[in-house]
């Protein structure tokens, strides 16, 4: 008997999360978790891009066994997969221009208009709080878009997840800036079909425990949150061996960090 | 836009020209099927008995009347439900392929209307049975008669490629989407460069289906009734 293989469903589009590098490389926080806690659980994994919308439906039709994509654990999506617990934090930031001037409480203020990513807990959150002290909600289908508007002046402000705006606001060096951040109480889970059949979630659990105690987890947070793209998908490349061939999540998290350290 | 960030471009088109041979491998399979399972439906509804061409005329009204996104959830997701496990190309090519067929069951069946019905019994006349007179006297005419309004089914199927990536086909604008994961700043050259590509292939295409179009022209028959 072989290990059991797990298909593994991201949307490999968010950096630092998870994102398709310049070589065609699938990497991020979640996704270097999934493969870390596959050797110490001794499981295989499948990578395979999925649309965020469509990973929930593909794991409910059995087209996938584990999504892995930032998502937020909510009571609505709880009625239809099972969460992990919850292995991440992240409050929402509200990104305006540069020099505009703007602090939270302006931004939730009457004829504001504030975009958000459709579908994530920014959207839904400007619709419960802002949206009844007259704010208006512009709808995006992606981030890149309405920081697009936001610095065509068509939007004053958007809310979007804390990491993925720092990012935005290194890339757009001083035409963009965080105005504040909105303590939203979000936590990711990673998700497998309703009811957890395959018995997946105890080994994801098992596999979190140990990399948090073998120090792998605040190891690849130091790696993957806070150097620039490019810089980490250099040190991917020098490191994944480590974990892909020598199978050891614990010297292929030191070396990444070490690599990335100024 | 700063002239600069097209040089930022430049490195990347040969990524999204990877994804864009995935859009014209779609677009190969989706035509093909289309194509074939088109003119047997045209054929069905213009000749076969009542029953069956009212069969035909049910498939055409479901494969037009379905938003194409729709269909190809259902083919990805509810084929999987009946233990089929299709893959994500597979089933993108079928969905569109035979909603495709279905528009073009349309073109066919005015091209075979169109041929006058003396042809027909000139075909009977002569002693060719009632198949080889559709095969050998109308079907030809009326394949060459459909090649515009064909032209047209081709550049709306090109673009419906970019629709695949919603059940996880990686083509040309999943490429872009990498891209721009990664560089927020080049949202729109990059888009930009995707819609050259798409406006190249569709002139080229368009270009080759004229010249055929020409070049298989009878002079004297056009306009005939």
């Amino acid at each position: 008997m072989g290990q059991p293989k797990y298909v593994v469903l991201s949307d490999i589009a968010w950096a630092p999360f998870e994102w398709v590098s310049e070589k065609g490389d699938y990497l991020g926080f979640d996704l270097d978790v999934m493969r870390a806690i596959a050797i110490l659980e001794g499981f295989e994994i499948e990578l395979r891009d999925t649309p965020f919308d469509s990973i929930i439906p593909a794991i409910i039709a059995g087209r996938g066994d584990i999504g892995a994509s930032g998502f937020t654990i909510t009571d609505e999506r709880a009625l239809v997969i099972s969460f992990s617990e919850a292995y991440w934090d992240s409050n929402q930031a509200v990104v305006v221009r540069a020099g505009s001037g703007l602090d939270l409480d302006m931004v939730a203020s009457p004829g504001r208009l504030v975009g958000a990513q459709r579908g994530t807990t920014g959207s839904f959150w400007i619709e419960d709080e802002w949206v009844p002290l007259g704010v208006t909600l512009v709808e995006y289908e992606t981030y890149p878009e309405a920081i697009l508007d936001l610095l065509a002046g068509r939007i004053d402000a958007i809310v979007q997840d804390v990491d993925p705006s720092k990012m935005a606001v290194v890339q757009y060096q001083g035409q963009i800036e965080i105005a504040g951040v909105v303590d939203t109480g979000e936590q990711f889970g990673f998700l497998v079909a309703k009811g957890d059949p395959k018995e997946i979630l105890p080994r994801i659990h098992r596999g979190v425990a140990a990399l948090k105690d073998l120090g792998v987890w605040d190891l690849l947070i130091e790696a993957y949150f806070g150097p620039s793209l490019g810089a980490i998908e250099s040190a991917w490349e020098k490191c994944i061996a480590i974990l892909l061939v020598e199978r050891d999540p614990l010297r292929y998290a030191q070396c990444l960090a070490a690599e990335l350290r100024p | 836009m700063d002239l600069s960030v097209w040089t930022q471009v430049a490195p990347h088109v040969p990524v999204l020209l990877r994804g864009f041979v995935v859009n014209i491998q779609l677009l190969l399979g989706l035509i093909s099927l289309g194509l074939a399972v088109g003119v047997v439906t045209a054929l069905v509804e213009v000749y076969a008995p009542r029953p069956v061409g009212i069969a035909a005329s049910a498939y055409t009204w479901f494969f037009r009347g379905v938003p194409e996104i729709v269909l190809l959830f259902l083919f990805y997701f509810g084929l999987s439900q009946f233990g089929i496990p299709v893959s994500a190309f597979f089933a993108a090519v079928l969905a569109l392929g035979l909603r495709s067929s279905a528009y073009q069951a349309q073109i066919f069946r005015g091209a075979f209307q169109s041929i006058p019905h003396g042809q027909m019994m000139a075909a009977r006349a002569l002693g060719l049975g009632r198949l080889r007179s559709i095969v050998y006297v109308v079907l030809p005419q009326a394949l060459r008669l459909s090649l515009a309004g064909w032209s047209n089914e081709f550049s709306s199927v090109l673009k419906d490629t970019t629709l695949a990536w919603g059940i996880g086909v990686v083509e040309v604008m999943r490429q872009a989407s990498y891209i721009r994961a990664r560089n927020f700043t080049l949202t729109l050259p990059i888009y930009v460069t995707v819609a050259l590509m798409f406006l190249v292939l569709t002139y080229v295409g368009n270009l080759a289906i004229g010249l055929a179009e020409r070049r298989l022209r009878v002079p004297g028959l056009e306009g005939q009734r």
